[in-house]
């Protein structure tokens, strides 16, 4: 190979690959032009033929500009045909070349070329290079190849050359055709070997890459195991930082806090047990955070903390009176127990139930209680309430179950001798889950409840220390064992003159309070505050009362925000204007009553009302009917007195004929109202007598009481509500059961003076009193003198 | 493809220890004696040479090519510094056979 010699060769030009120099390479020729190329080198002695790459693979029969400048002259080493007409080679490059001039006047291809051999440079820095490449080739190919590396790497290892060296490596990453043919055509050693440090860096990045989603792919598969390992690491990394791992720490700080929380033994021992188990499961297991919320749960109950009490008496009545106007006995009763706390602190704490109608105070009342002991107040309210879980809780192997309403309120007392107050007790549910208020017997029962199990906690609690007060505002759908237990503090309604004064104390501050107004720029006259009560509300509580303030207040604020400047005062003639017309006043007793008709009293929720009872004979009619709602009671004690006022007829100098020849009908107006209850049986009685004897009964007295079929009156509840009811329509003498002269106590004192009673022991007492004209008939010698109350 | 990077072929060789030196053996047929160079240096001995295709025919055209053409070379590693042998080459029956011998007891 003398310099600069020139000679003319066949040509095979290649698609998509680059023959070096020094290499051997299996070849496919498949063009006639390619073959008949093959065929005229293999013709030739030395079996050489010129390849060169072509620039665009999509030529057949190339000219000279679609073949790239420097190819490499090569040895046929080995042919063979392939089927259908193919000659596989075996080429081996022998040096490169450069293309002089291309003919193509042959059927193939034929070139002058002259050899291109590479300056013989020598520098630090290819050395350097060629150190690089085999350390990037290696590692490249424990990535590619992990199984052949090493024989591999031994191989690049004794590979001197480095033009070589780039040769080999080239062909073992199979660069791309461009890449393989600008390394062929570096002008020198060092720059060929940059090609390929370049490409091999490129390389090896692409070859992490995909090991590395080779991984996480495989790794996928496995997530859980993953984590796991994950999560094992992380606590060995924690561990080796010196910080405890999560849950760890979470353990541990559960253990701290069980140290430090005053438990009983017995919770203790209870609360360590579940620890133990906590800290051998696993984070992601379901069971992990039933145990820490139940922990958690155990912690934070007040198992032994309670609050200070204070049972300064004095101080407890001043805080009653501030809060609470009237109410006297109830007060009485309240001072009372804390005074056998003050003496005996091992006393059971009474369970109070509170009894009136919505709006007399009652849940206030129990907020004073707290406040006057200094303890907590906690509220639950019962009403609704139909599942005894809802009281004691769920297992904790339900999913999502919670301790009961007594132990949450126990928790956010944060004490073990709060006022748990439990309202509407009269309004609790039952269904086919329980019975809600058989959980409240054991609750409730001073007895039992030292051990109060929740469900959910399963440990005993003790509750005997919680002072438990209940509301209702009726006592008959409370089931008898629970009343049993309950100390019943009947809250009446208010009087006229309890509403005025708890509006002027209370309820007008407030509300002026909360609409931005000082006194001085308004004023509610007494007067005005009197017609609210009596014309706009109708109640046994103040609660339609406040609202009502609370309106005229907005009334007045209104007024001042549209600019008026002077203060103003609301006169009851202003009411109307604010209000519209007065809603109640048919209160107002009836003047004259035809026979027939007597005026009752009747105890309401609200409080109570007048109510009267009309009667009138149907004539050749039978029987009796009764209309206006009446309960069963109430329709039963107008048949006692009916049969009472037939079999005295004569006595009453009645014509018995009536009874038989014409049937009577009993109305009790409003229709819509239920009414039920013995307490109209007196009126009933002298609605008839009045009917049968056709004298018309006094208008101005009111009376109730029950009557039995021997005539006797038997004493009834709610006097003060019926009294103040009475009193509220006009009537001024009222005729109560003897048995009910004790009661009088409970009304205030003006109210007593101002009204009249007659306390009745028979039947004839009422009738002697409230049909005068009756009494001249009446021949009965034992009738007894009327007692008149002080 | 993986190379093992030797650019001209290498033939099989045969060494033999004869009593006066040795004898190495080439699979080289159809090579010319001229077309042969062997050289010494020190323990390696180099064989080099070219062979060229002569029976190419007018009119005839390959079907297929197993045997190596174009330049050979090949080394040899003796157990015995051989740079001050006697060499002789002797083509036989397609086979070249090269004398090495050695004078006295520089063989072992």
């Amino acid at each position: 190979m003398s310099e600069q010699s020139v000679y003319t060769l066949p040509v095979l030009p290649l698609k998509n690959a680059v023959l070096f120099p020094y290499l051997l390479m299996p070849l496919s020729a498949g063009r006639p032009g390619s073959i008949a190329a093959v065929e005229a080198a293999l013709a030739s002695e030395s079996k050489e033929i010129a390849v060169f790459a072509q620039r665009d693979a999509d030529v057949d029969i190339p000219a000279q500009n679609d073949l790239y400048g420097i190819g490499v002259k090569a040895v046929i080493r080995k042919m063979t045909r392939a089927e259908g007409g193919h000659l596989e080679l075996l080429v081996l490059g022998m040096e490169r070349v450069t293309l002089v001039r291309l003919d193509n006047s042959e059927p193939f291809l034929k070139a002058r070329v002259t050899p291109l051999p590479l300056p013989e440079d020598k520098s630090s820095e290819i050395e350097a290079l060629q150190g690089a490449l085999v350390d990037l080739a290696g590692e490249a190919l424990s990535l590619a190849q992990p199984n052949a590396a090493p024989e591999l790497r031994g191989l690049l290892a004794t590979n001197e050359d480095p033009l070589r060296l780039a040769f080999v490596l080239a062909s073992m990453f199979s660069l791309d055709a461009e890449k393989a043919q600008s390394l062929l055509e570096a002008p020198s050693r060092l720059e060929a070997l940059r090609i390929l440090h370049k490409y091999l860096t490129h390389e090896l990045q692409v070859l992490e890459l995909r090991n590395k989603i080779a991984t996480e792919a495989r790794s996928e598969m496995s997530k859980e195991q993953r984590e796991y390992m994950l999560r094992q690491q992380m606590r060995a990394i924690q561990q080796e930082l010196g910080e405890k791992g999560g849950e760890q720490a979470e353990v541990e700080q559960l253990r701290e806090r069980l140290e430090k929380a005053e438990l009983p033994e017995e919770i203790l021992k209870e609360a360590t047990r579940e620890l133990g188990r906590l800290e051998k499961l696993p984070p992601g297991a379901p069971d992990y955070n039933v145990i820490r919320t139940y922990l958690d749960y155990v912690l934070e109950l007040p198992w032994k903390k309670g609050t200070e009490e204070s049972l300064d008496i004095a101080r407890a009545r001043q805080v009653l009176d501030e809060d609470h106007f009237g109410l006297k006995d109830v007060k009485e009763r309240i001072l009372e127990h804390l005074g056998v706390l003050k003496l005996n602190p091992n006393a059971k704490a009474p369970i109070l139930c509170f009894v009136g109608a919505p709006g007399v105070g009652k849940t206030s009342l129990g907020q004073s209680i707290a406040r006057a002991l200094n303890r907590k107040f906690e509220r639950m309210s019962l009403g609704g309430l139909h599942d005894e879980a809802e009281l004691r809780g769920h297992r904790r192997t339900y999913i999502g179950a919670m301790p009961g309403r007594v132990l949450q309120a126990m928790r956010r007392a944060g004490a073990n001798n709060p006022v748990l107050m439990l309202d509407e007790v009269d309004k609790l549910g039952r269904d086919f889950r329980g019975d809600p208020a058989a959980a409240l017997l054991e609750i409730l029962d001073p007895e039992q409840n030292k051990t109060f199990r929740d469900n959910y906690l399963d440990l005993p609690f003790d509750l005997s220390k919680v002072l438990f007060v209940t509301t209702a505002n009726a006592l008959d759908t409370i089931p008898g064992p629970l009343l049993d237990r309950m100390e019943l503090l009947r809250l009446a309604g208010y009087s006229e003159e309890e509403k005025l004064e708890i509006a002027k104390r209370y309820l007008i501050p407030k509300q002026l309070k909360e609409t931005g107004l000082t006194p001085e720029r308004c004023s509610i006259p007494d007067a005005t505050v009197k017609r609210i009560i009596s014309r706009y509300t109708r109640e046994a509580g103040v609660r339609q009362l406040e609202r009502a303030i609370g309106r005229v207040a907005r009334k007045v604020a209104l007024r001042f925000a549209e600019g008026q400047p002077e203060a103003c005062s609301v006169n009851p003639d202003d009411l109307i204007e604010m209000f519209g017309p007065e809603p109640f006043n048919q209160e107002e007793a009836r003047r004259e009553l035809p026979p027939g008709v007597a005026t009752g009293l009747a105890w309401t929720e609200t409080g109570g009302d007048v109510l009267y009872i009309e009667a009138t004979l149907l004539p050749d009619g039978k029987g009796l009917t009764l209309t206006g709602q009446l309960g069963e009671v109430m329709q039963e004690s107008a048949k006692a007195a009916q049969s009472y006022i037939w079999s005295h007829a004569a006595s009453f100098d009645i014509d018995p004929a009536l009874f038989k020849n014409a049937g009577v009908h009993v109305h009790v107006p409003a229709g819509a109202i239920p009414k039920d209850g013995p307490s109209a049986g007196v009126t009933m009685a002298t609605a008839l007598s009045s009917l049968y004897s056709k004298l018309p009964a006094r208008s101005d007295i009111a009376m109730t009481g029950e009557i039995t079929l021997t005539g006797l009156v038997l004493p009834i509840g709610g006097v003060k509500e019926k009294v103040l009811a009475a009193r509220r329509a006009g009537l001024r003498t009222v005729i109560l059961p003897k048995g009910n002269q004790k009661d009088l106590r409970d009304l205030p004192e003006d109210v007593r003076n101002e009204m009249k009673f007659l306390f009745a022991e028979r039947i004839e007492d009422v009738l002697r009193t409230a049909i005068p004209q009756l009494a001249d008939r009446m021949d009965l010698a034992k009738m007894q003198p009327i007692d008149h109350a002080a | 493809m993986l190379a093992g990077g030797e650019a001209p072929w290498q033939p099989s060789a045969d060494v033999y220890r004869t009593r006066d030196g040795w004898l190495l053996k080439f699979d080289l047929a159809g090579v010319r004696l001229e077309d042969v160079t062997v050289s010494v240096r020190g323990r390696r001995v180099s064989v080099s040479g070219v062979r060229r295709d002569s029976m190419v025919e007018e009119g005839c055209s390959y079907y297929s090519m197993e045997i190596s053409y174009n330049r050979f070379e090949r080394f040899i590693d003796m157990p015995a510094d051989l740079e001050n042998a006697r060499v002789t080459l002797q083509a036989r029956d397609g086979l070249l056979l090269v004398r090495m011998i050695t004078e006295g007891n520089e063989y072992v």
